[in-house]
């Protein structure tokens, strides 16, 4: 994956091309799938990107990626209650499905590793591009996932919640979601764990045409983890995709958005809060591809940085020359707390149709001393005040989430947050 | 061959019937062989009569270059260029010129007409070839050979130059070329030369470096206002100032300059590859205000030839409260690589850029700024219009940074981009980085189409649609132009209007 | 003046048909209102004879002064003296009222193979008519109706009407948005550009403008067509009874 030739592997890369070789007997996978596995780490011994590498100009993964711990067989982690009261749960405990899927009309479950074993995924293991990192690091180690089926016109009540969950070691999963056409539902990816894991999940989601989803992904991996993931989705037709993601943990984290606006008529949401405390480094990467006439996109993402962390949003949209009245605009507002915080953005537009409006905005600051002085003022101690403002600016993103369960869940979480970091 | 002299018979070689054919290097005296090599860099040094530090200086930056890659992250597309296969040192023969307008493209001369260039400088720009009569006169530092480059015709009389150059000299304003500075002013060149863009800055600003020919070098001293706007335009005898030029200016503390690079006018250049390094300096309390009209040859309308402008500006507000302006209007060159800077060094500093970059045809501009805050209450502000026709690819790349002990950094952005028809890109990738919880930086940026409304609306009144369509667009840049110095705003803006000619319909 | 002729409109981009067949005839010197309720046509009639391209004629001619004006662009035939004042005028970021004045009244001059106006001439004009409108010559040196006020906006078609001095002006929906005194000092303006050869069609949905420009004719347009014609009693009528009575009537 990166073209500059690396005269030494680094620890972390002698350390991941060793745990391949210990661990490719127990990965599940027919002769298709384990070629691809063979590929993606020779890319992976070819290297990890470094800031040279454009799309990972903010995290150098060569760099920042220090150590990578063996997998670890005995970790156990605890199932969770879910995010949104009365969800349905699928729980992947150290990178493997446990439990049984729920029954649930119009919902097909299926372990991914029975799928990598059948013949129908290897396809769905090809790089995205030759910068595909977590694609490459995902497909070489990947030993289970859900697929989650949802039939053509369901309309599913109770959000499902996808539990990824780590306790030391390494894990690798996917999450297959295909959404029919006109059907309608709220997943949750859950990224946790309590261990100093290295981590991948990569989600491939399809939206039907006409189908409306909403899709939350939730990411608390403790300060010593390191957390890499990828979100893909296509939109069909005049569907609608809600994406909202907050990282709220993890010692190096890459969360990577690719969505692909396919069908003619359909609109995406972004909505995220990235709360960055202690001296973690997570970066949001989105690229998203207009492709069809008379789509439209809002992105908002709201950074809340302290501590020594570093936060990084790249975001860019893409307009196909196809794609003639696109209504695409991104913002990306940054708040720095502390001295040693930093935040760097890189907002990108890519235009090749010429009857579009698109924009974006993006601006760093840090809170406004008026407001303080304001509230200050009013009887409300600094401390108080400042977390009022830093709360009302984060909040404001998932106020604007049309579900009552899904806010509060998430104020909670909010909360909690600033709690122990405010 | 003096290098005054050199570069008079380098503005001889204006020659405007290529322009249509494209390029061609016919050098038929006091040539280098094609290629580069520390033997043809000798020989420049040696033909400039420069000082060994000097030599020693340029074979230091081809030696850092032998181990440099050609930069590719551009957004812009190209053949190979073979360094081996340019000349890097020409002094051409003098009789090629047309010999009058009559012999020159009418299509050039239409855009003369246009810009409303009065018929003495349409002959300078055109190089039409005047008979010498042999008389030189002395003029400051500099040496002008009247009637044989047709000195005379700007603004009429050689003696407005005098006159200039003496009012100049008696406000301590050094202005000249910079192998005369080299020559005349070590002092200040081994200081600052190389002190903004270092010789190891990157493969272009390298090369220029190494083989630099011309350019000009400005030093306005402590306190000094200079007293007009300096212009590249009026140092008739840097006309064609080549494919590399390096250009330095310093403004002591107090000190307050203006200068003006290019020309409206298209201007017939045979090189394709042009590595300009420019060089701004600023000390406490200076201001340095730098306006640049680019209208190299963009190539036909297939995309054949055209200039490659690979080009590092870069200005460095050394002092506290310093301030560096960056104002420019790029319509021409095939391939624009091109973003000046400002280091916001001093305290209180102020860097600006304001662009104008407008692509048609099959043209590549890759433009924008970086804008290092490095001091306390530092601010920058960017204004960038991008107007993309045509089949062109137009990009804004643009970085701010904060730097961990810039307190208050301030920082506005907004980079606006139109598209004029549906085979053409728009692109903008702002870098933007914060490490100082104290910076207050905002970002904002559209990309959109004139709208039928607004076409219609205008064209409602009895303005044909192209005019409608410039007009529209001269208000989109309105920010920009109103930077430029008076007389350079009203022909930039009819310069922007032949620019998009074609683009609709 | 003007003479359309079977005229039938549709959008270029859908294909529906908005004017269906209409005729009308407008002599010199005659005001002609054009009323009738929202979705007749009465905008889209304004549009295809300003020829904005948005709308192709499928059927019939417009024939102002006896030529067809169909393959002309809008800024043939606002030179050729055919002036729209807008119901919403666009706003043109960057381009200051002044300049925009004097770029389309010498293009106008240009086109019918006059001289350009000289300045002090030009400024003279705009002045006067500034003047007359109650405008505030200020206001003219700020980008052309950005941040303009609804009033502010028709005031300023008015005063492009005046400078412009077209023989045809199509004025539509003029009254909307404009308070009872801004109205008058609209109203006035028209008023005193009526000339034996000038003809104007003032397009509106009531009849409060009609009091204030006392039109010649009156015609009612319905899904496309002129469906009744008359003098100025017709808009009382039209204002005591709406438009159903005559819809019926006509069916």
């Amino acid at each position: 994956m990166n073209m500059h030739a690396t005269p030494q592997r680094t620890q972390a890369e002698t350390a991941l091309v060793e745990a391949f070789a210990a661990r490719l007997s127990e990965l599940p996978g027919d002769g298709a799938v384990m070629v691809k596995r063979d590929d993606a780490i020779e890319a992976i011994k070819d290297g990890l990107p470094t800031r040279r590498v454009e799309a990972w100009h903010y995290t150098d993964l060569r760099r920042l990626l220090t150590s990578v711990p063996d997998h670890d067989p005995t970790a156990n982690p605890k199932p969770l209650v879910p995010v949104i009261e009365g969800s349905e749960v699928l729980s992947l405990l150290n990178g493997v499905v446990r439990g049984k899927a729920p029954a649930l009309d119009g919902v097909t479950f299926q372990n991914l590793s029975d799928k990598l074993t059948d013949g129908s995924f290897a396809q769905a293991l090809d790089p995205l591009d030759a910068d595909d990192a977590i694609g490459f690091l995902n497909t070489a180690f990947v030993s289970d996932g859900w697929f989650v089926d949802i039939a053509p016109g369901a309309k599913i009540e109770a959000p499902i919640e996808l539990q990824n969950l780590q306790a030391g070691g390494q894990t690798h999963v996917r999450l297959p979601v295909r959404v029919g056409a006109g059907a309608r539902a709220t997943i949750v990816e859950r990224q946790a764990g309590s261990g100093a894991a290295l981590a991948s999940s990569v989600s491939n989601l399809s939206v039907g045409d006409g189908a409306d989803v909403v899709w939350l992904i939730v990411q608390e991996q403790p300060e010593t983890a390191t957390h890499l993931a990828q979100f893909n989705a296509e939109l069909g037709k005049d569907s609608r995709l809600t994406l909202f993601v907050m990282n709220a943990g993890g010692k190096l984290v890459r969360q990577e958005i690719r969505v692909k606006v396919a069908g003619a008529g359909a609109d995406f949401q972004l909505r995220g809060v990235n709360l960055l405390a202690g001296d973690g480094h997570t970066d949001v990467t989105m690229v998203l591809d207009h492709a069809a006439a008379n789509t439209g996109s809002r992105e908002l993402v709201r950074n809340v940085v302290t501590g020594k962390a570093r936060g990084v949003f790249q975001g860019r949209i893409n307009v196909h020359q196809l794609a003639q009245k696109t209504d695409a605009k991104m913002a990306c507002n940054t708040l720095l707390l502390s001295d040693d915080a930093e935040f760097s953005t890189k907002p990108e537009l890519e235009i090749f149709a010429d009857d579009v409006q698109c924009g974006h905005g993006a601006t760093v600051t840090e809170i406004d001393r008026s407001h303080l002085f304001y509230l200050m003022a009013r009887g409300i101690d600094e401390k108080t005040a400042r977390g009022l403002l830093v709360k009302a600016f984060v909040a404001s993103v998932i106020e604007e989430l049309d579900n009552e369960a899904l806010v509060d869940a998430l104020e909670a979480k909010l909360d909690t947050w600033f709690a122990e970091h405010g | 061959m003096p290098a005054v002299q050199e570069t008079i018979e380098r503005v001889r070689k204006i020659d405007v019937d290529q322009y249509k054919y494209g390029f061609e290097s016919i050098i038929e005296v006091d040539k280098a062989p094609k290629g580069l090599s520390e033997d043809i860099i000798r020989f420049i040094s040696a033909k400039k009569d420069e000082p060994d530090w000097m030599l020693e200086w340029r074979l230091g930056a081809y030696r850092r270059w032998l181990t440099l890659e050609e930069p590719t992250w551009a957004r812009v597309d190209y053949p190979r260029i073979d360094f081996q296969d340019l000349y890097y040192y020409a002094a051409p023969k003098s009789q090629s010129g047309p010999k009058s307008l009559d012999e020159v493209d009418p299509e050039i001369l239409k855009v003369y007409e246009k810009l409303g260039i009065p018929l003495k400088e349409q002959e300078i720009l055109a190089g039409v070839r005047k008979e010498p009569n042999g008389e030189d006169v002395e003029a400051g530092d500099n040496v002008y050979k009247s009637g044989r480059v047709a000195v005379d015709a700007v603004f009429d009389s050689i003696s407005v130059v005098t006159t200039f150059k003496e009012e100049l000299a008696k406000a301590g304003v050094i202005f000249c070329s910079i192998s005369e500075a080299i020559r005349e002013h070590p002092e200040l060149v081994k200081k600052y030369l190389g002190s903004v863009v270092p010789v190891t800055d990157n493969f272009y600003a390298t090369l220029n470096s190494a083989v630099f020919t011309d350019g000009s070098f400005v030093f306005v001293p402590k306190g000094v206002r200079c007293p007009m706007e300096l212009s590249t335009y009026f140092r008739i005898n840097e006309k064609n100032t080549g494919q590399f030029e390096r250009t330095l200016i310093i403004a002591e503390e107090g000190a307050y300059v203006s200068y003006l690079e290019g020309c409206t006018a298209p201007q017939r250049d045979e090189n394709q590859l042009h590595a300009a390094v420019v060089e701004l300096i600023a000390l406490d309390d200076a201001e340095i205000k730098y306006s640049t009209v680019q209208n190299w040859y963009p190539g036909d309308a297939q995309g054949k030839g055209g200039i490659y402008n690979f080009v590092t500006k870069r200005g460095d507000c050394r002092g506290d409260r310093s301030k560096i302006s960056w104002t420019q209007v790029e319509t021409g060159s095939a391939i624009t690589w091109k973003y000046p800077s400002c280091i916001l060094r001093g305290d209180d500093s102020q860097g600006n850029f304001y662009s104008i970059a407008v692509s048609n045809g099959y043209q590549q501009v890759d433009s924008g700024t970086k804008m290092l805050h490095l001091g306390k209450n530092t601010k920058s502000r960017i204004i960038s219009k991008g107007i993309a026709a045509g089949f062109s690819q137009n990009t804004y790349r643009g970085q701010v940074n904060v730097h961990r002990k810039a307190e208050n950094a301030r920082n506005f952005t907004n980079c606006d981009s139109l598209l004029i028809g549906d085979r053409c890109g728009a692109h903008t990738v702002p870098y933007i980085e914060a490490k100082n919880s104290s910076a207050k930086l905002e970002h904002e940026a559209t990309t959109s189409k004139i709208s039928e409304d607004q076409k219609f609306y205008v064209m409602q009144r009895g303005i044909p649609e192209e005019e409608a369509v410039a007009l529209i667009v001269n208000g989109f840049v309105k920010d920009v132009i109103q930077e430029l110095p008076m007389e350079f705003a009203v022909e930039a803006q009819k310069l922007i209007g032949i620019s998009l000619e074609g683009s609709v319909g | 003046m003007l003479e359309i002729r079977n005229l039938h409109a549709r959008i270029a981009s859908t294909g529906t048909e908005i004017i269906r067949g209409l005729n009308l005839t407008v002599k010199a010197g005659e005001v002609a209102a054009i009323m009738g309720p929202n979705g007749s046509g009465k905008s889209t009639l304004s549009y295809v004879l300003a020829g904005r391209d948005d709308y192709e004629v499928t059927e019939g001619d417009i024939l102002y002064n006896g030529h067809s004006v169909l393959e002309m662009d809008p800024a043939e035939r606002a030179a050729a003296g055919i002036f729209l004042a807008f119901q919403y005028p666009m706003e043109i970021p960057g381009v200051a009222t002044m300049e925009f004045l004097k770029v389309a009244l010498n293009a106008q001059r240009k086109a019918r193979g006059e001289e350009p106006l000289k300045v002090p001439d030009f400024l003279k004009r705009v002045k006067e008519a500034a003047a007359s409108l109650e405008m505030d010559i200020a206001m003219l040196k700020r980008p052309l109706n950005v941040g303009f006020s609804g009033g502010e906006k028709k005031r300023a078609e008015i005063l492009q009407m005046k400078l412009l001095a077209p023989s045809l002006c199509v004025l539509d929906e003029t009254d909307s948005g404009l308070d009872i005194d801004a109205l008058k000092i609209v109203a006035d303006g028209v008023n005193a550009l009526r000339a034996p050869d000038r003809a104007f069609l003032v397009i509106t949905h009531y009849q409060r403008l009609l009091e204030h420009i006392v039109p010649d004719t009156v015609h009612v347009l319905y899904r496309g067509q002129v469906i009744k014609s008359g003098d100025k009693t017709l808009a009382h009528e039209l204002e005591a009874n709406g438009y159903a009575g005559i819809i019926e009537e006509a069916a």
